[in-house]
């Protein structure tokens, strides 16, 4: 189906996503930093942004290059926390399915956490498929707009910010402002004790192995936990 | 391998990565329907994964040893920054996101300094 470009929604996506940029700005700033400690030159780290467009990715990817892993387990490292980029390509789908080719394949280059976060309530309050379509591209493309203005932003501020105002220490309190509000159930706190716990206990483990064994670790355990209760709760219904 | 074209060739890789995770419901297996149990890892990717960037930035100091005590300046700042991601996440949903990681490093960062200041670190 041929889908006709709505500007009002694409407006109404980008006024929309405007709040977000509080907590995106600094995060890209520190991707721009990394990439350069790192040793990144200037136009890499841009690139980094431009083409992965993955905070969570960017990150693994610079800190495990600046602690000198192998290629392979930071490609693979990378994988793991893209993995949840599927779990959102499976959840707005179905809203997306009409759409012809091209649409869908612009669509997915902007689709991170808080475009996800920021149109599936919209997709299911509206079944206007253009509309929608609009509404996503201009929430997508202000977010990677103002991601690569951030990174440029970094690149600039590492070579001028001293290293003693530790500002590498944005990484981790951007991760804690996305970690903490997930925290909610006991599963999810069981996850997070598994994943704490295993990374520190394997942290000596060869080739900065530990992040993604720990990671995965973590997971398992959340997937055990799962088919443990729901199977008590099948017990209990009987 | 210079690092440079290292770097050039993580970029495409994982770039290459991203982008195909993102199309993969979308335009990929459209028509297929996630298998259950991918489904139910998938859920608690965020939080592992997250999980196991975070801690070792925080309780190593420097890497390779572990400091699980009140003169770990950034143990203490990760603690304050989470109570404030607690508090301030809970408030509601999309919107609420980019105050709370606002929230969230402007207290890290300030607890960091005033810690370091007060041991007399430079």
């Amino acid at each position: 189906m041929r889908t006709h470009f709505s500007p009002p929604a694409f407006f109404e996506g980008v006024r929309d996503m405007a709040p977000m940029l509080l907590g995106i700005v600094p995060f890209g700033m520190v991707c721009g930093v990394g990439a350069i400690a790192a040793g990144a030159s200037p136009v890499a780290a841009l690139a980094m942004s431009m083409i992965m467009f993955s905070g969570a990715a960017q990150i693994v990817a610079t800190q495990l290059l600046a602690a000198g892993a192998p290629f392979a387990v930071i490609v693979l490292s990378c994988l793991v926390v893209s993995l949840r980029l599927l779990m959102y390509s499976a959840a707005l789908a179905p809203y997306l399915r009409a759409l012809d080719n091209r649409w869908r394949n612009l669509l997915s280059f902007v689709l991170t956490d808080q475009a996800f976060a920021g149109t599936l309530q919209r997709f299911r309050a509206s079944d206007d498929l253009a509309a929608n379509a609009s509404y996503f591209l201009g929430s997508g493309a202000l977010l990677w707009v103002v991601w690569q203005l951030a990174t440029v932003a970094g690149i600039l501020a590492g070579q001028i910010i001293p290293a003693s105002w530790q500002l590498d220490f944005v990484v981790p309190l951007c991760f804690i402002a996305v970690l903490v509000p997930l925290l909610r159930d006991r599963i999810s706190i069981l996850v997070f004790a598994v994943a704490a716990i295993a990374v520190v206990v394997l942290d000596a483990m060869p080739l900065r192995l530990s992040m993604i064994c720990g990671g995965l670790l973590a997971i398992g355990a959340g997937v055990l936990a799962d088919e443990m209760t729901s199977r008590a709760a099948r017990r209990k219904t009987r | 391998m210079s690092r440079e074209l290292t770097i050039w060739l993580l970029i495409f890789a994982v770039g290459a990565i991203t982008y195909t995770a993102r199309l993969s419901f979308i335009a990929l297996f459209a028509r297929r329907d996630m298998p259950p149990l991918l489904a139910e890892a998938l859920k608690h990717v965020p939080v592992a994964m997250v999980t196991a960037i975070v801690v070792p930035a925080v309780v190593f100091m420097p890497p390779g040893v572990l400091r699980i005590d009140p003169a770990n300046a950034k143990l203490i700042a990760a603690l304050a920054a989470g109570a404030v991601a607690w508090w301030s996440g809970s408030a509601g949903p999309t919107m609420a996101v980019g105050r709370t990681a606002a929230a969230t490093i402007a207290v890290g960062m300030g607890v960091l300094w005033l810690l370091r200041y007060l041991m007399g670190q430079p």
